[in-house]
């Protein structure tokens, strides 16, 4: 489902990932743990690109999301008239393409070369890149803040991504001259109608009309996570759901997002709740200084740490 | 003095209201209006632009803008009525009152530029990222999400700038344009009584200002309700 193949993230001077992988199994629930400030946020925030990555690829389905970079894609170096040279010259294909990428061999600038590269990197575009807006739409997220929109009722928070992304589709089948039976009109209902049932399942159908300002904080935020989920995501990322909210509202959040978890979402999780990390996933990831320092079933990562840090970490929030 | 001051300026208002109201008043506020309508056009275009990806064009907005900023506007409207007509002769025929409406323009949209963009940033990038992270487009986000917030930052301080705006138009009376502080002008060339004919101004000016800043607070108000 999600690749995310050796991610670094510098914030300026501050290097936050230093080179993180990592694979997200279609159905898999998968928590990220670790100190405050270690790179949770951020690294979940690669994920849909919300922060872009310095270095490194996030793949989703087969797609790359992150922008294309030339030197990863050995085809485009192999097809270069450089490494022709290089090899006629006696290089192997390993030492060509390392002597390729270490002296920036392959550039626009190169003549007719150049254009040939040009060539070749938008046809490797064309084929494997995914738009970002696209794929956001197939990952939902939720934050510590809840974020909703303060100038929309709970139903126009919910309605107003699948609506307007509705419409865009349907414009660019028109113009694509496909036939549509689509209108304004029939996405907009379909909208509301599929936001009532979510409202129903979480037994908020009475605030569709309310704005956010009179809701409370475990309202916001399952609201927020039925919004995500009235795109029909793949995966759902969540940034600490629970952390903003007073306790005792913990867990009507937990509930909702423990349901969806056996409902067979995928799902990644920053979470410092470690009773529910335990509970419902997968997997477990220790983010510390930059890197996925630890990883296991819970059962491996809460009873067997291996690690000094996660050790000294778990000692602290058990 | 005491009753001579207030028969002068009774016989002031009975001979000269038609100067004070029917031309001061109206073309202060039509200037300002101008100013300020003009000058939100240019200022959303001037943050449009500071937004930009192409670099060259934000560092000559910003350039412009700081510099309307950090200059007074009396010599703004010198620039634009003496120097600027040296330089292209092109404007020399242009009549001094829309030279000054030029700069009004500018000057108002210098202004309105950094409302606007103070009343965006003031939106919480929180909602910005939940919409985008639902798939939503830049565009879209602003459009349905951070404008219609930002509005209610912006309309406020757009009233504030009007209410400047207007006490700012009395240095186009420098170039005899016909507002509330030529009438002034006019007025004391007439009769030599400059004491009395300020006073009147000057009500006119705080009587403008005053109940557009009540009529302002009273929107405001009902804007935070709705
Ligand atoms: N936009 C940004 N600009 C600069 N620095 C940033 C930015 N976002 C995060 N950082 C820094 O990167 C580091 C990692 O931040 P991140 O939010 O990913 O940590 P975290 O593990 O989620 O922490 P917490 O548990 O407190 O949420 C921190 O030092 C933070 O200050
Ligand atoms: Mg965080």
């Amino acid at each position: 489902m999600l690749d995310i193949k050796n991610i670094y993230k510098n914030f300026g001077d501050l290097k936050v990932l230093k080179g993180v992988s990592t694979h997200v199994e279609k159905g898999e629930v998968i928590s990220l743990i670790g100190v405050s400030g270690s790179g949770k946020s951020t690294l979940l925030r690669c994920m849909n690109l919300l922060e872009t990555p310095t270095f490194g690829e996030v793949w989703m389905e087969g797609k790359l999301l992150t922008p294309v970079d030339p030197y990863l894609h050995f085809d485009v170096i192999r097809a270069s008239k450089t490494y022709a040279r290089l090899t006629a010259e006696g290089l192997t294909d390993e030492e060509a393409i390392e002597k390729i990428k270490k002296n920036d061999l392959l550039h626009e600038k190169h003549g007719a070369e150049g254009k040939e590269y040009v060539r070749l990197m938008k046809q490797i575009y064309a084929e494997n890149h995914l738009d970002a807006n696209l794929a956001r739409q197939k990952m939902g997220m939720v934050f510590q803040q809840f974020n909703l929109f303060n100038n929309k009722t709970v139903l126009g928070n919910i309605t107003l991504a699948p609506v307007k992304i509705g419409i865009a589709r349907m414009k660019a089948a028109k113009r694509a001259g496909k036939p549509v039976t689509e209108t304004k009109e029939s996405i907009q209902a379909a909208a509301e109608k599929k936001a009532m049932e979510l409202l129903k399942r979480i037994g908020l159908e009475d605030k569709a009309g309310s704005y956010p300002s009179s809701l409370s904080g475990g309202q916001k935020q399952r609201i927020a996570i039925i919004r995500a989920l009235a795109m029909d995501p793949d995966v759902m990322l969540f940034d600490e759901p629970t952390s903003a909210l007073d306790p005792e509202m913990v867990g009507e959040v937990l509930d909702l997002i423990k349901e969806l978890a056996k409902s067979g979402m995928t799902m990644v999780v920053v979470t410092h709740e470690m009773g529910f990390a335990r509970e419902v996933s997968d997997r477990v990831l220790f983010v510390d200084e930059g890197y996925i320092k630890e990883e296991g079933s819970p059962e491996e990562i809460f009873k067997n740490p291996k690690d000094a840090h996660l050790k000294d970490f778990l000692s602290k929030v058990l | 003095m005491g009753s001579t001051f207030f028969s002068n300026i009774i016989k002031l208002i009975s001979r000269y209201g038609h100067v004070f109201l029917l031309e001061g008043v109206v073309y202060t506020l039509l200037l300002s209006l101008i100013a300020v309508a003009g000058g939100s056009v240019l200022g959303s275009l001037f943050a449009l632009a500071k937004r930009s990806k192409f670099i060259p064009l934000r560092a000559v907005v910003s350039a412009i803008v700081e510099i309307v900023r950090g200059t007074p506007m009396l010599l703004q409207l010198y620039a634009g009525v003496f120097i600027f007509p040296q330089i292209v002769p092109a404007l020399k025929e242009l009549p001094d009152i829309v030279s000054v409406i030029i700069v009004l323009i500018i000057n108002s949209g210098a202004y309105v530029s950094e409302v606007i963009r103070s009343g965006i940033q003031a939106v919480d990038i929180g909602q910005t990222e939940a919409a985008r992270s639902l798939g939503l487009s830049a565009r879209t986000t602003m459009m349905s999400v951070v404008l219609p917030q930002a509005v209610k930052n912006i309309l406020p301080a757009l009233g504030n700038e009007f209410i400047t705006v207007i006490k700012e138009t009395s240095l186009a009376s420098t170039f005899y344009v016909g507002e509330l502080m030529t009438s002034y002008l006019k007025v004391k060339g007439n009769t030599f009584l400059t004491l009395e004919t300020l006073t009147i101004v000057g009500v006119l000016y705080f009587v403008l200002t005053f109940t557009l800043s009540k009529l302002l607070q009273a929107a405001e108000r009902k804007m935070k309700h709705a």
